[in-house]
């Protein structure tokens, strides 16, 4: 190209600065169309500053014959076309990387919300990130312990898994989001936890932050707060860029990450807007097609690396627009993740927090992170027993519908108590209370006690006479 | 009209009522006696109940008092970090400033004329020969053609070189 002999070496080198392009041919909505660029890449990262000197940022969804369309990351309002100085940095999102990411708090992007200087890292990194080679990934063991009984007792958390949890509109998930980013711990092991929030309100940002400030004070806490009013494409960012921040912090840091994303339905709308910006043929529900691999990209880049210190642990969050666990995000999430924890709508009608339907919730892992030499030696088996007791009350629930109350048999009933226990005795919990591995299970043995000795063949014989577990029926 | 009861009628009937009499006193004892108790049982269960009433008050009184601690110190936490967070934020500030300012000081040195020209040729080369070349206001220059840019500032670089600072920026605030 005679016009531009070096621009390629130029654009190689920052220290001599990049040619930035002054032809803005239309801003539309939260595009802008740049002709005559050469050189330009797909999802590239730009940098526009404006008449005033302002800086806004921008990512390239489509590049053809010398012309780019770019997406605005905060809207182009207040933009004028013949003003405007468009700079292609030649790659996609680069963000600094290290330590220096504990105790702040940013927005989507990863720029300060807390009034201090940017982030620094002693180098960067791509957050589109580099997958696992599946050769080298270690399957998770040991558990990330939460504090809430729920999630302790029956579906415990592993690290290097991802478990999402499934709630609907109106149910306390925000709160278990945070109860659980602000109790979780690995055994003394260096933890910490990198909070992604998007598409939430206001209140709800003010309401994780409050909750979350005594981690983030601690230096254990990155948090991400992306609100339900900023930008779009933002909210596509958020979880990348703190995946980004965790994969360092954990193989390089040799921390225990566990990063929670909520609201990921929040960003699924995101990217369903982003693809019909781009024009792109809409599939179930107008999701793109890609939905599914674009949520794999983002759970996949859990888990533990032979020869590695330290783990990163996802635990998404997603609401099931009018609870329908068929909508294609829990369902293909569903499809991805190693079980999930769902809340419901019944145990929550129950006055019970956090209300987690215990026998829809599963951690397929859960044998990899609990049990002998992991938490404790019984733990496993009372789980299986609590689950089982759960079933069988939940047929006689159904019978006694049909049959009445007074035509149940005295074991019968003591079931329909067992269950009261259940949910009142050892999920029910309040939601600043941390409970240890050894209340969870004490409360899960005082609760099974609740059943003659005779319903309880799950468990071994010396740990009932252990337990006292009484005959009788 | 009663008829008069025979002489020694009320000598006869003397332990009837005598006996009668025990009865109705044992009667009443024994509802005094219970009634006693049952004030005893009201008495002691209202003691009970404001006991507990007490407790209850007590401890939700301390776990106001906790919750109220808890955010009073929420509030101050939040404050002394935010106040810290400031203070760095002025120092990379005035880190910035001085950088800019120590870079465009170079416009007084001996070798600025041959760096402006070094730059105007790099622009030119880079740009092609019909770009249009300004001074940028801190000094070097700045060429424009056809819907594109090259800033060879001297701000435009102390800006970049800046933006490149790695952890030892995090030296200004650290021991």
């Amino acid at each position: 190209m005679n016009s531009t002999p070096k621009e390629g070496v130029v654009n190689s080198t920052s220290d001599w600065g990049r040619v930035e392009y002054t032809s803005v041919r239309e801003l539309r909505g939260p595009l802008a169309v740049i002709d005559q660029v050469s050189g330009v890449g797909w999802d590239e990262f730009v940098q526009f500053t404006l008449g005033s000197g302002e800086q806004r940022h921008g990512l390239v969804l489509e590049v053809d014959r010398g012309t780019a369309v770019v997406q605005v990351l905060q809207d182009t309002a207040g933009m004028d076309p013949a003003r405007i100085r468009t700079l292609f940095t030649g790659s996609p999102l680069r963000i600094p990387v290290g330590p220096s990411w504990l105790g702040r708090v940013c927005n989507g992007r990863g720029e300060p919300l807390d009034g201090g200087p940017p982030v620094f890292g002693a180098g960067t990194s791509a957050v589109g990130g580099n997958p696992i080679n599946p050769v080298r990934r270690v399957p998770p063991a040991d558990p990330v312990l939460t504090g809430v009984s729920a999630v302790d007792a029956l579906t415990t958390l592993v690290r290097g898994q991802k478990l999402p949890v499934f709630s609907a509109a109106g149910l306390p998930h925000l709160e278990l989001a945070a109860q659980i980013a602000a109790q979780s711990t690995a055994g003394g092991e260096p933890f910490c936890v990198v909070f992604a929030a998007m598409g939430v309100t206001h209140a709800d940002a003010n309401f994780v932050r409050d909750a979350l400030e005594e981690r983030s004070a601690a230096g254990e806490l990155v948090l991400f707060l992306n609100t339900a009013d900023d930008p779009v494409i933002e909210r596509i960012l958020t979880p990348r860029i703190a995946l980004t921040v965790a994969e360092e912090l954990a193989f390089t840091g040799g921390r225990h990450v566990l990063v929670v994303m909520t609201d990921m339905t929040s960003y699924a709308e995101a990217l369903r807007e982003v693809s019909a910006a781009r024009g792109e043929i809409p599939a179930r529900r107008a999701y793109p097609g890609y939905l599914y691999s674009d949520l794999a990209s983002l759970y996949e880049r859990c888990g533990r690396i032979e020869g590695l210190p330290g783990s990163v642990t996802v635990l998404p969050l997603l609401t099931m627009p009018a609870g329908d666990i068929t909508h294609p995000v829990p369902d293909l999430t569903g499809y991805i993740t190693e079980g999930q924890i769902v809340l419901s709508r019944e145990v929550h009608a129950k006055g019970v927090y956090p209300p987690v339907d215990a026998l829809s919730s599963l951690s397929r892992l859960m044998r990899k992170g609990a049990g002998p030499g992991r938490t404790r030696d019984d733990h496993l088996d009372v789980a299986a027993q609590l689950l089982a007791a759960l079933a069988r009350a939940r047929q006689i629930r159904e019978l006694a519908d049909l049959v009445g109350h007074s035509a149940l048999s005295p074991t019968d009933r003591r079931y329909l108590d067992f269950d009261e226990a259940f949910y009142h005795g050892l999920v029910d919990q309040r939601r600043d209370e941390l409970r240890t591995l050894e209340q969870t299970l004490e409360r899960s043995w005082q609760v099974l006690l609740t059943l003659p000795r005779s319903q309880l063949a799950m468990l071994p014989g010396d740990l009932l006479d252990a337990h006292g577990a009484a005959e009788g029926g | 009209m009663r008829n008069p009861t025979p002489a020694g009628t009320g000598a006869a009937l003397e332990p009837v009522r005598a006996q009668l009499l025990r009865i109705a006193k044992a009667d009443a004892d024994a509802l005094l006696a219970a009634a006693d108790q049952d004030a005893a049982a009201t008495f002691a269960a209202a003691e009970a109940q404001a006991a507990a009433i007490l407790d209850e008050a007590r401890r939700q009184g301390e776990a106001d008092a906790e919750t109220a601690r808890d955010a009073a110190g929420v509030r101050t936490r939040r404050a002394a970090r935010a106040r810290e967070l400031a203070a760095r934020k002025d120092c990379w500030e005035e880190l910035g400033r001085q950088v800019v300012a120590r870079v465009q000081a170079l416009r007084s040195a001996r070798s600025y004329p041959q760096l402006h020209d070094r730059l105007t040729a790099y622009v030119r080369e880079v740009l092609g020969p019909d770009v249009h070349i300004t001074e940028a206001p801190g000094g070097g220059v700045i060429g424009e053609v056809r819907g594109r840019r090259l800033d060879c500032g001297l701000t435009a670089f102390a800006r970049r070189a800046l933006e490149r600072t790695g952890t030892e920026a995090e030296g200004l605030w650290s021991p």
